[in-house]
């Protein structure tokens, strides 16, 4: 706690939005590093933009994703956490709650990708999602007015 | 968040302030400004640690990829080029900016400890040293962050085609000549220029760590009471004194060939196998460099979890300044299929089997060690035989390789692979996690997930012999390596090998997310014995330094 002493506290909207753009930069940067590494075998950004519903605009597709990560998704989070397991520590919650946005992003941003290259998409976007689940729980955690973590 | 961890005051730890500095520097700046300040070795140790876990988890992407492309018969998902330059960056990655910062790392924080000294001899020296280390790795790498980028610009509608200029390095991590002097590529340039910095790194971490030794132990810690540890850390220093100098020459060398029309390695010059020897003099000891504080962490951890002091500790240290001696005297094993003299090849030989000797009696000490002890199976003991066993594995496979006729049938095989994978993963990199579980109370002020670590400990030595040992198997078998194709029939092995990789990348998730979460909201430790070591009489000097901080801690709180 001591660490957090002087820093505001936050309602918990605030903090589960600060949490989801911490979230939403680890998964991006996560997803960029994907992509280069993988010498652009992934398309990455198609995949982000289908699974938004616009496989042919990768900006827009972006930009939609960005605004799911940082409000759409934390506020969800905040609404369901009560009912999602591994509580009370919000961080394992979080990582629930990612597993099942990827069990959505891969289904519907998979594409033409197939076998062998699915099991490193699969799996490297499974880790960037989990990371992002993660760190919006741990953020969310730190800064929201009661502390359950705490007393975990 | 962190209840109670660290205490509410700065604690000023003293020893690296001369007299007449004010006050006020006593107190670390917070946040991020003590980092990117901090002259402590304990913050130092932290940052090489963290440095190191993300490099790993960088290098083992390229592993998982390797494994992928391998899966099938064919080329792809990736290109040729792309294999190429992955099993370069993953060995590059590994060797130089994984292990060696991560046992520089761990030297860094428990050396002064063990030594009962108050910091590193030169804790200024100590912090350039690191911070040179991640431009360093920067350079190497430097391909993929342009690219990145570009990627960036491009998708808010930014074309810069420059910026794809510096493609990936294709050399292997060797660099053999001529292949690395006639490649385009300018990236190979900004590679060499970050390895030769990622030396000059490692020369001062190693200098440091040679005057601390030497000159600021505290004065109940004589040669004789020194801890193996730090005996193994002495040694592995004296090899980067004689091996990386020498490394930082011959990629001068290298970088002028390529851009100054110097002769060095051409044919009419030094000739190709120049580079070889001159690559393998550093490469070689370059081996022990990683393995020695491997070796002393496992003789460190073994005995406490055996309950039994540690079998020869004379000889563990003897055979420790003998690998070093040696180490030197077995670079042309490397080389053994590329003509050189019968004569120079059969010395070396023969000093390349002698080099089992002292290895293999440190394993009997650490089987002797366990003999009639009490065995309790935490995860870093798990570790430490796994290790054992896999070194074993690693070590006799070595001694095969030593041979000169075995080696000319097996040179280029994936069977050298296997061999070094199961020393590098199986006892270096097995050794690192041991201590990053043995120490993690101490580091942190909280206890780990003691199932999880053990699923991790599990996980990597069954993933390890699968992965590795059908690497000799295949080896064997004769698939030579670094192709990015092969033929169908070792497709089967192929994909097994693939799943025992996955299954060590799977354990090396739960540990980041075991360590992640154990920081967080793991249970705080409130006694300094956590492992009960005052009752086998092993309560050594860095507990004993952690229990009185603990009680430092609560003094505090209580106010007096």
């Amino acid at each position: 706690m001591e660490d957090y002493v002087g820093m505001a506290k936050m309602n918990r909207p605030s903090s589960a939005i600060a949490g989801g753009i911490a979230g939403t930069a680890i998964l991006s940067l996560l997803m960029i590093l994907l992509e280069v590494q993988t010498r652009s075998q992934v398309h990455i950004f198609d995949a982000i933009a289908r699974f938004v519903g616009l496989p042919n605009n990768i900006l827009i597709g972006f930009v939609l994703f960005v605004a799911a990560g940082v409000f759409a998704w934390p506020l969800l989070f905040i609404a369901l956490e009560p009912y999602i397991p591994r509580g009370p520590d919000p961080a394992a919650r979080g990582i629930v709650f990612a597993f099942v946005l990827w069990l959505a992003f891969v289904i519907a941003g998979r594409g033409s990708i197939g076998w062998p290259l699915i099991i490193v998409y699969a799996g490297l976007t499974l880790l960037a999602h989990l990371a992002y689940g993660f760190t919006l729980g741990a953020v969310y955690a730190s800064l929201r007015e009661e502390n359950v973590a705490d007393t975990a | 968040m962190r209840n109670g961890w660290p205490p509410t005051l700065a604690v000023p730890d003293g020893g690296y302030l001369l007299g007449g500095e004010t006050e006020t520097e006593n107190e670390k700046p917070s946040g991020l400004f003590r980092w990117v300040t901090s002259v402590d070795h304990k913050d130092i140790g932290i940052m090489y640690i963290v440095f190191a876990t993300a490099t790993a988890l960088w290098g083992g992407t390229d592993a998982m990829m390797i494994r992928t492309e391998l899966l099938t018969p064919g080329a792809g998902p990736w290109d040729p080029v792309t294999y190429n330059a992955l099993f370069t960056t993953h060995g590059l990655t590994m060797l130089l900016f994984f292990v060696t910062p991560a046992f520089t790392g761990i030297g860094n924080y428990f050396l002064p400890l063990l030594l009962g000294a108050d910091d590193m001899a030169y804790p200024r020296i100590n912090a350039i040293a690191f911070w040179i280390l991640p431009p360093a790795y920067l350079l190497v790498r430097a391909g993929l962050i342009t690219e990145i980028i570009a990627k960036a610009l491009a998708v808010i509608g930014f074309s810069i085609t420059s910026l794809f200029a510096l493609q990936p390095p294709g050399t292997g991590w060797t660099m053999y000549t001529p292949l690395t002097t006639q490649m385009v590529n300018p990236q190979i340039d900004l590679m060499l220029l970050g390895l030769h910095l990622s030396g000059i790194a490692t020369l001062l971490a190693a200098i440091n760590f040679i005057v601390t030794i030497f000159t600021e132990r505290s004065d109940d810690v004589s040669w004789s009471t020194l801890d193996i540890f730090s005996w193994t850390m002495l040694t592995t220093s004296g090899l980067i004194l004689f091996a990386f100098p020498l490394l930082g020459s011959a990629l001068i060398m290298l970088l002028l060939d390529r851009n100054f029309g110097t002769t060095f390695f051409t044919v009419d010059g030094g000739g190709p196998l120049l580079w070889q020897h001159l690559f393998w003099f550093f490469g070689h000891p370059e081996v022990y460099i990683l393995v020695l504080p491997a070796f002393g962490l496992v003789s460190l951890i073994l005995p406490k979890f055996s309950g039994r002091k540690l079998f020869g500790f004379k000889f563990i240290v003897y055979s420790t300044l003998a690998i070093g001696v040696l180490s030197f005297g077995v670079w042309a094993h490397h080389m053994f299929t590329t003509g050189i003299d019968p004569r120079i090849r059969a010395s070396f030989m023969a000093v390349s089997v002698a080099i089992a000797i002292p290895s293999a009696v440190k394993t009997f000490n650490w089987m002797t060690t366990m003999w009639e002890g009490h065995i309790r199976l935490t995860a870093p003991m798990l570790f430490c035989i796994g290790g054992i066993g896999t070194f074993i594995i690693g070590g006799v496979t070595g001694v095969f390789l030593a041979a000169i006729p075995i080696d000319l049938l097996y040179h280029d095989t994936y069977y050298v692979v296997g061999h070094f994978h199961f020393i590098v993963v199986g006892i270096i990199t097995f050794a690192a996690f041991a201590a990053s579980y043995y120490w993690y109370p101490l580091l942190t002020g909280r206890m780990y997930d003691q199932l999880l670590a053990k699923v991790h400990a599990w996980l990597s030595i069954v993933g390890t012999v699968i992965a590795f040992g059908l690497m000799l198997i295949n080896g064997a078998l004769g698939l030579p390596r670094r192709y990015a194709t092969y033929p169908e029939q070792f497709a089967s092995l192929q994909q097994m090998m693939t799943i025992g990789a996955f299954l060590i990348f799977a354990g090396v998730i739960i540990w980041l997310y075991n360590m992640i979460q154990s920081y967080r909201i793991g249970p705080v430790v409130m006694d300094a014995d956590v492992w009960n070591l005052k009752s086998i009489d092993q309560f050594t000097r860095e507990w004993q330094w952690f229990e009185e901080r603990l009680e430092e801690r609560r003094r505090k709180i209580r106010g007096e």
